[in-house]
């Protein structure tokens, strides 16, 4: 049974992982984006409208990345040319691309697609138990898990990650250093709205393979909350989203074989244990923090 | 100074334009006006679907009536306010499809006794409310003496969403028609909690197949994602509430319960229209196979035609009345005899089922 | 000229200009409508008839505004020190719960004693929500928005889980309700219409917010807290226990809005009692600059927008999520117009 908790705790903790990779990515920029959710919702939307329209699962994907992309530019916008809070603006994202998504997709609610199929990977996908865990799952799993470290080899070894970090740590000094940091900012939160685009593609082309309004489900407020307990650091955030997917997989597994424990109480613990997780590194995390975020998350302090 | 006065300029404009429209744009009603509420959306393959499907039947049979449709109102006080509006729009007839709209029904019911509304499973009614059902697990029975012999692992996975009466109508059903053709079949089945979550439905479908459940059935409100499982993964279908859902697992479908409200929409509407409400309303309105509310689905090319024409037989058999789902012997998953042989069960005995038949794992969540 | 222009930018024109940036959402809604063929205009006709054009349209609204103005003052109550709210869904659920209790095990009591008892439960319900992400954020820094958002999710599985469990109705076959409340336990409607008593409890909360903040000492604080934490702290204020009334006054109030829709519109316990009036709650108090007039004047134009975006659906088969669109775009315009600058009141 373990087995195949984890086999559901890496399917479904996907999305989670994507988004909370790309959320990373614009929280080191400084940028909270709490609109993640709607842009989860915009790729999962535009993903299988394109994949519907063309009936190819690639462009499907791409199309996803795009919208997510785009939705993100205007929380981008509000927070780093008008100035606005960044939190409310994140909200107001969110509505908006809940309502359009609802409007724009209903038409679709109906249709097949040519969704994206399991990928075997030769020689490893026949290993006995690792096989089955790690290597019978889609493309976009996979991209997920090696997207990561990519992230953080970027983020702490290259000069981008470290102009990122930069302008994320002290806006002010980078920007006298002669750091584009308007730009960087930009670049983060579309980049994270990339990501979050791409995680509503698995949703609706490989996991769910349908589309429905609303159907991310609190998936983008979940990543924020993972980056931060994974205090903004790429790898720790595949073990948040694994651990996140696990739960998610347990309560329904718990229930097929008949175990009479409440699927809300299993429900909760995800949140829970992410509450919990705050509390018990809020020291390490406020060292940890990018310094940028404290006005944003501190407010008052 | 300028922006204001742009401003109010806008302002003005807009409310001009509101108000030079013609504001008789709701020209006295000469139609017959009828309504039908949605719990969800029109195309999920599914419940509402198939509601959706019967209100096509009445626009396309009764050219002189003119219908109004809201989906995704949820099951709470709220639906009241959106039968109101329809009523306020000119309806003379609701049909508040999901369950949780009875009360809300009831209640708009008695602020209006000139307004028939029908309700779609309900076990209340009133002067000028009504409620019909069909016995859809009558079909999950036949599938499930389909399944039984099409299964090779011998566990049939069953989706549901919450562990109310007809969910267990339809997980007994099918349990009892494939045990009767194969004594070795167990069902398993998870909870969603929620009508219409594709994320948990999938999920939940790819647990019971981990579980080695080869056969998956569902009562979600948009089956879908259960069945496009299914498909992914090479495992067979009995589908449920539509046969639409056999095009997203053609290889692997063996049949599935369907709805069929066209016919019994196009009666009630045209009864009312004529006067004649009080042959549905203030009374349950039920019915099964012979009364053609509730349809099998075609079969797949997964399944044998031997055991197509067994089915078919048996169909037969239930639409003649002689035999009737669910007569006994009929025992629960503890052992306790629940009907004896040649028992027939009574109205409570299925509208108000409350425990597993053999065959089912685990317990009925309190 | 140049005091004509400071007069444009004077307090007394912000409703003006509000509008005037409402209205500029309408139009862009409207060019997205017609990007997809449908008629803009017979939209909002639509809306402003399911709102105004029947006098139960227009009682709707005020039900809908109900639990909105609490559900605002939740989250503006707290922002008035700088504190981001977001828990409003998980507070009125919070407040929604102890009111069952209370109705479920009390129900026998005559009305006189017991309603009240429902509002001190609904009260208490939703400040003890508020109290977890307050405490978290006076004793650890944990940011409360993350906090509010994450409890949201739990109280709402809480409520799932007491529906079917513990507090089922025997008699709903598994159908996750509680029982329906007795009538001591039903808050009284008015004029044959759906509004409730939790219309005063609304303006009266209002009322005092307003009082409070201009008139009191607390409100004093708050108001310097608000412009300069740093000020404040030197001046002695103590920040830990404003954090603390803040946060649990907000929460209460949205905890009454629980109670009010369970025992009034409602009857019963069930899921979905809300459909997310903590978040337009948020978008309200945003909307109207977290000030206490504004929230009243808000709360009525979203709610003419939920009442009419069904008539939306019902006349010209546009999604109710137009509504929301529009909604969207009007705080988008607000956020980025440069009222954030200007703090009133």
């Amino acid at each position: 049974m373990l087995a195949s908790v984890l086999e559901g705790g890496i399917r479904a903790g996907t999305p989670i992982l994507y988004a909370t990779l790309g959320e990373v990515i614009a929280e080191r920029a400084g940028v909270v984006n709490l609109g993640v959710e709607g842009a989860i919702l915009v790729g999962a939307c535009a993903g299988f409208i394109t994949t519907a329209q063309t009936q190819s699962p690639l462009l499907g994907i791409a199309a996803a990345a795009l919208a997510g992309g785009v939705a993100s530019l205007v929380h981008a916008f509000m927070v780093v040319t008008v100035r606005a809070n960044q939190i409310a603006s994140g909200l107001a994202l969110m509505f908006l691309c809940l309502g359009v998504t609802s409007f724009v997709g209903r038409p679709y609610v109906a249709v097949k697609i040519n969704a994206v199929a399991p990928l075997a990977v030769p020689g490893l996908s026949d290993l006995p138990v690792v096989g089955r865990l790690l290597f019978s799952h889609d493309v976009l799993v996979y991209g997920a898990y090696l997207l990561a470290p990519l992230i953080w080899l970027i983020l702490f070894y290259t000069k981008w990650g470290l102009a990122l970090r930069a302008v994320g740590e002290r806006q002010a000094v980078a920007f006298a250093s002669g750091l584009p940091t308007a730009v960087v900012q930009y670049a983060a939160v579309v980049c994270g709205g990339v990501l979050a685009g791409v995680a509503g593609a698995h949703l609706s082309l490989a996991y769910a393979r349908s589309w429905v309004e609303g159907m991310s489900n609190g998936r983008g407020f979940i990543a924020v909350a993972l980056v931060i307990f994974a205090t903004w650091h790429p790898l720790r955030a595949v073990l948040g989203a694994v651990i996140f997917g696990a739960v998610f997989a347990l309560q329904l597994q718990i229930q097929a074989r008949g175990v009479a424990l409440s699927p809300y109480f299993l429900d909760m613990t995800p949140y829970l244990l992410t509450l919990f997780g705050l509390l018990l590194l809020a020291r390490t995390q406020r060292h940890t923090m990018p310094e940028g975020l404290k006005e944003v998350f501190e407010g008052l302090k | 100074m300028r922006r204001t006065a742009r401003a109010l300029a806008l302002i003005g404009g807009v409310f001009g334009l509101l108000l030079a429209g013609d504001t008789a744009a709701q020209a006295p009603a000469k139609k017959f006006i009828v309504g039908f509420v949605y719990v969800g959306p029109k195309d999920d393959y599914g419940y509402n679907y198939e509601h959706d499907r019967g209100r096509k039947a009445v626009e396309a049979k009764l050219g002189s009536v003119e219908v109004l449709t809201a989906e995704n109102i949820p099951e709470t006080a709220e639906a009241e306010r959106v039968m109101e509006q329809m009523i306020q729009k000119g309806a003379k007839l609701l049909f508040p499809t999901s369950y949780g709209y009875l009360d809300p029904a009831i209640n708009v019911g008695k602020r209006h006794p000139d307004v028939v509304l029908m309700h779609a499973g309900g076990f209340k009614h009133s002067a000028n409310v009504g409620t019909y059902w069909g016995y859809i697990y009558n079909p999950m029975y036949l599938a499930g003496l389909a399944a039984g012999k099409v299964t090779k692992t011998n566990t049939i996975g069953f989706v549901a969403a919450h562990p109310i009466p007809q969910t267990l109508q339809n997980i007994n059903a099918l349990t009892y028609g494939a045990r009767s053709v194969n004594p070795k079949i167990q069902t398993r089945v998870i909870y969603t909690g929620e009508w219409c979550n594709p994320g948990k439905a999938a999920e939940a479908a790819n647990a019971l197949i981990d579980l080695g459940a080869d056969v998956l059935s569902q009562h979600q409100d948009c089956p879908r994602p259960v069945v496009e499982t299914a498909a992914k993964r090479n495992v067979f279908s009995v589908g449920y509430h539509s046969a639409d859902l056999q095009k997203f697992n053609a290889k692997g479908w063996i049949t599935g319960a369907a709805w069929n409200w066209g016919p019994l929409y196009v009666r009630i509407v045209q009864d009312v229209v004529e006067g004649k409400a009080d042959r549905w309303v203030n009374t349950h309105t039920r019915g099964g196979l012979e009364s053609g509310y509730v349809a099998l689905a075609p079969f797949g090319t997964a399944v044998p035609r031997a055991v197509q024409e067994a089915v078919l037989a048996r169909r037969k058999e239930i639409v003649d009345g002689k035999y009737v789902v669910f007569q006994g012997p009929m025992k629960d998953n503890k052992g306790t005899v629940l009907l004896k042989e040649g028992e027939k069960p009574s109205f409570d005995f299925i509208e108000k089922m409350s425990w597993y038949t053999e065959g089912v794992v685990g317990d009925v969540p309190r | 000229m140049a005091r004509l222009a400071r007069l444009a930018d004077s307090r007394l024109l912000i409703p003006v200009r509000l509008l005037g940036l409402t209205a500029l959402a309408f139009v862009a809604v409207g060019v997205f409508l017609l990007l997809f063929g449908k008629n803009p205009l017979a939209a909002y006709r639509a809306i402003f008839a399911g709102a105004f054009g029947s006098t139960y349209g227009l009682s709707e609204v005020v039900v809908r505004a109900i639990p909105l103005m609490l559900c605002a003052a939740a989250t503006a109550i707290p922002a008035r020190i700088g504190l981001l709210n977001v828990g409003g869904e998980g507070q009125l659920h919070a407040g929604a719960m102890a009111a069952t209790w209370g109705a479920l095990t009390l129900g026998f009591l005559p009305r006189a004693a017991l309603l009240p008892g429902l509002v001190a439960l609904g009260l208490l319900g939703g400040a003890a929500a508020a109290l977890v992400p307050a405490v978290l954020r006076w004793a650890a820094g944990v940011n409360e928005t993350i906090s509010t958002l994450l409890l949201n999710y739990v109280i709402v599985l809480l409520v799932e889980y007491v529906v079917r469990g513990p507090w089922k109705d025997p008699m709903s076959y598994n159908w996750p309700f509680t029982p329906e409340f007795s009538d001591s336990a039903r808050l009284g409607l008015y004029w044959g219409t759906r509004i409730h008593a939790g219309l005063w409890f609304a303006l009266v909360a209002i009322a005092l917010f307003y009082f409070v903040l201009r008139r009191t000492r607390w409100g004093y604080e708050v108001r310097v807290i608000g412009d300069n934490p740093e000020a404040a702290v030197r001046a002695g204020i103590p920040l830990g226990r404003y954090i603390l009334l803040t946060m649990c006054a907000g929460g209460a109030l949205a905890g009454l809005a629980g109670m009010a829709e369970v025992c009034a519109i409602q009857s019963r316990l069930r899921p979905g009692i809300s459909t997310g009036f903590g978040y337009t709650g948020f978008l309200v108090s945003w909307l109207a600059l977290h000030h206490p007039l504004g929230i009243v004047a808000m709360a009525v134009l979203l709610g003419v927008l939920s009442v009419g975006g069904d008539q939306v659906q019902i006349s010209l088969g546009l999604p109710y999520a137009t509504v929301n669109i529009i909604m969207a775009l009007i705080f988008f315009v607000v956020l980025g117009s440069r009222f954030r600058a200007a703090r009133t009141a």
